[in-house]
């Protein structure tokens, strides 16, 4: 059965055109794959370095993307500006995001005061219970960008990034894995999330080929 | 004949506003209603109708002074930026509610 036509939907399906070349799922596969090889670069790193060097990295793959929207995806797909409804709603999603991150912050700097062990500190974060923790905050991100973005593959990614610190805990304890399993789990997240990105880039290259137009408005 | 006659309800039909009543630029303005502005390239590929038909019914929009096209440059590629007016808003607000009455109005 076909949808009814909404002006709401119409406006959302042209706001999901920014999400449909696939490149976003790329970045966050990215993101995901910090957490795979972070601990294995902090053994000869160490720990803030063996964080610390993505930064650079990050940058370049940012800037990737944008050189990408900018000379392959706009001139086959176009170029929009959206109206104030979606303006407020980006503006809540930036405001969300701005809180979950520097409840991130917190938390990491509690969690490795935590595993440094000063015991100065109140919140005593048990190490069997710092994976859901994890997961939960990934899972509530994810969900809420998910729903704030209309967008909804990232519900699965935020399940698959979610349940990836509880599956390396186990990994680790009963089948050893290295580095609480992350290299592995986020391995195979990232891997998910960005096939994914690189299948709807080709497709979208694929089906919008580009071709020479008669002068715009002539 | 009482307001709610079917000959009454019917003649609304006639008296919709044509230059949006056609499929194609009803898309186009329904698109156009719902961002701030868009490219032509963008509601090429939204609508999914070819450049020259694109052309023509933007043509008749712009003469109806529904929507603006702003001629400027993408590096050194001409680009032609679309925004429906004023003019056009309250048109396309009324054409809704014209259209939504009469389907309302029409019998099962």
């Amino acid at each position: 059965m076909q949808n009814p036509i909404s002006l709401k939907g119409t406006e959302r399906k042209a706001f999901q055109s920014r999400f449909a070349d696939g490149l976003w799922d790329v970045f966050l596969g990215c993101f995901a794959l910090q957490f795979a090889i972070a601990p294995l670069l902090g053994e000869s790193l160490g720990d803030f370095w063996g964080s610390m060097i993505f930064l650079p990295i990050w940058g370049v793959v940012y800037l990737g993307i944008w050189l990408l929207r900018k000379h392959v995806i706009a001139p086959r797909i176009g170029v929009v500006k959206f109206g104030q409804p979606r303006k407020a709603k980006l503006r809540k999603f930036t405001l969300v995001m701005l809180v979950f991150n520097l409840l991130a912050f917190f938390l990491g700097l509690l969690a490795m005061l935590n595993f440094l062990g000063d015991e100065r500190w109140f919140f005593n974060i048990s190490a069997g219970l710092f994976p859901g923790l994890l997961g939960l905050f990934i899972l509530m991100a994810f969900s809420l960008a998910g729903a704030l973005l209309d967008y909804p593959r990232l519900y699965v990614y935020g399940l698959l990034l979610s349940v990836a610190p509880l599956v390396g805990e186990w990994l680790y304890q009963n089948l050893g894995a290295t580095h609480h399993g992350f290299p592995i789990v986020f391995g195979v997240a990232a891997a998910v999330m960005i096939l994914t990105g690189l299948i709807l880039f080709v497709r979208l290259l694929v089906k919008n080929p580009l071709v020479e137009m008669p002068e715009q408005g002539a | 004949m009482s307001e709610s006659s079917p000959e009454l309800d019917l003649q609304r039909l006639a008296d919709l506003d044509q230059l949006i009543h056609a499929p194609a630029r009803l898309m186009i303005l329904t698109y156009l209603y719902v961002v701030d502005s868009a490219d032509y390239v963008f509601i090429m590929h939204q609508t999914g109708l070819t450049w020259g038909n694109l052309a023509t019914h933007l043509n008749k929009l712009e003469e109806a002074g529904y929507v603006e096209v702003q001629k400027t440059f993408n590096g050194k590629k001409p680009q032609s930026i679309l925004r429906m007016t004023d003019q056009g808003r309250a048109a396309f607000k009324a054409y809704k509610k014209s259209m939504q009455q009469v389907l309302d109005d029409l019998p099962e």
